[in-house]
């Protein structure tokens, strides 16, 4: 999976998206434990839990008055698209098992998720992609 | 109102080695400038954000009859594109092109490619085409067509190294573009050939 584009995208944008997450003391992704934890068998799995999640919930409410934000905004979550298209066929092939820790990984990310408003907490999780393309591209 | 200004017609795309164009016909109003604006929706917008569409600043009240949409359409999956034309408060329908739009149907050219002899050095300069850009270089050295070598470039310097050549032989070169965000490559470039320095008849 290429982020290449994903991640231009965001850099363009980072500043503007994370400077419209007041609450710094609390993380979506990150806590209690970083992604980094997650074991390798369990990656396919978070990935495509965490393309969903983004899909489903975080860049619908992430809407701004900046055309030139919400363009990019959409051009990420295209993106996502076609990235958890290519994973769900890594899914049919059953490469892509949910072991129980990466299925408690992401119910603690929605916990983390839900415990905010629903506009601040996707406003957090689209501000912290790059925690995730940082742990995607890491391994 | 919107009846007296019709929607603009002939709406297409012309999308090559990864730029997209929207292109269509001018309305026509004797005397008057008319202006038009484009809008996109990506499949995101149309399953998951109500089948919103997303304006084009840069192609917002143009003049013009195109519209890089190049960087907006910066995902592999199906766009729709449309385009209204306006007169002072006067708005027309939306004209809507036909189908979808995947950048994954852009036609590729093969690269531009120059080869050099520098003495006994085969040099190539490639034309630059963007980071979406991969080179896929195949050489040999003519009569022995069996033995081709590959070189894979990700960015394109000005100049590039490709190989020491056997003074006075014949060495061929051709090149392809790859893109990877859409998983295809172009046709190859003509073969150039070239001749290194010396005499082939200088052996021991």
């Amino acid at each position: 999976l290429s982020m290449t584009e994903i991640r231009a995208g965001f850099s363009a944008i980072k500043a503007n998206i994370q400077s419209r997450d007041p609450i710094r003391s609390r993380s979506i992704l990150s806590h209690p434990h970083s992604l980094h934890k997650v074991k390798s068998s369990d990656r396919c799995c978070i990935t495509h839990h965490l393309f969903t999640f983004y899909v489903d919930k975080v860049f619908k409410h992430c809407r701004t008055e900046d055309s030139f934000v919400n363009r990019k905004i959409s051009s990420i979550a295209n993106s996502f698209l076609g990235a958890r298209r290519r994973l769900g066929q890594c899914r049919e092939q059953n490469n892509c098992v949910c072991g129980e820790e990466s299925t408690e990984k992401f119910k603690q990310i929605l916990a983390n998720y839900e415990g905010l408003n629903v506009t601040s907490a996707a406003m957090k999780s689209l501000g912290e992609l790059d925690i995730l393309l940082d742990w995607m591209e890491k391994s | 109102g919107d009846a007296l200004l019709p929607a603009p017609q002939s709406i297409s795309i012309l999308s090559t080695n990864m730029k997209h164009f929207l292109t269509w016909s001018p309305v026509i109003v004797q005397g008057a400038t008319v202006r038009y604006s484009v809008e996109f929706q990506g499949e995101y917008e149309r399953d998951y954000a109500n089948g919103s569409w997303i304006p084009i600043s840069e192609c917002s009240l143009t003049t013009a009859t195109v519209c890089d949409i190049t960087p907006d359409i910066s995902a592999t999956v199906a766009y729709k594109l449309r385009v209204r034309a306006e007169l002072g408060a006067t708005r027309s329908r939306w004209g809507t092109m036909k189908g979808f739009f995947n950048r994954v149907t852009t036609s590729l050219t093969p690269p531009l490619l120059r080869v050099l002899a520098d003495g006994h050095h085969l040099l190539v300069e490639l034309a630059d085409m963007g980071p979406a850009f991969q080179f896929r270089l195949l050489y040999w050295k003519k009569g022995q067509e069996s033995r081709v070598q590959q070189k894979v470039m990700r960015e394109v310097s000005s100049v590039v190294h490709l190989d020491t050549m056997e003074a006075g032989a014949e060495y061929c070169v051709k090149a392809q573009t790859h893109v990877e965000a859409i998983d295809r490559s172009s046709s190859f470039s003509p073969t150039q050939c070239v001749r290194a320095q010396g005499d082939t008849s200088v052996r021991l």
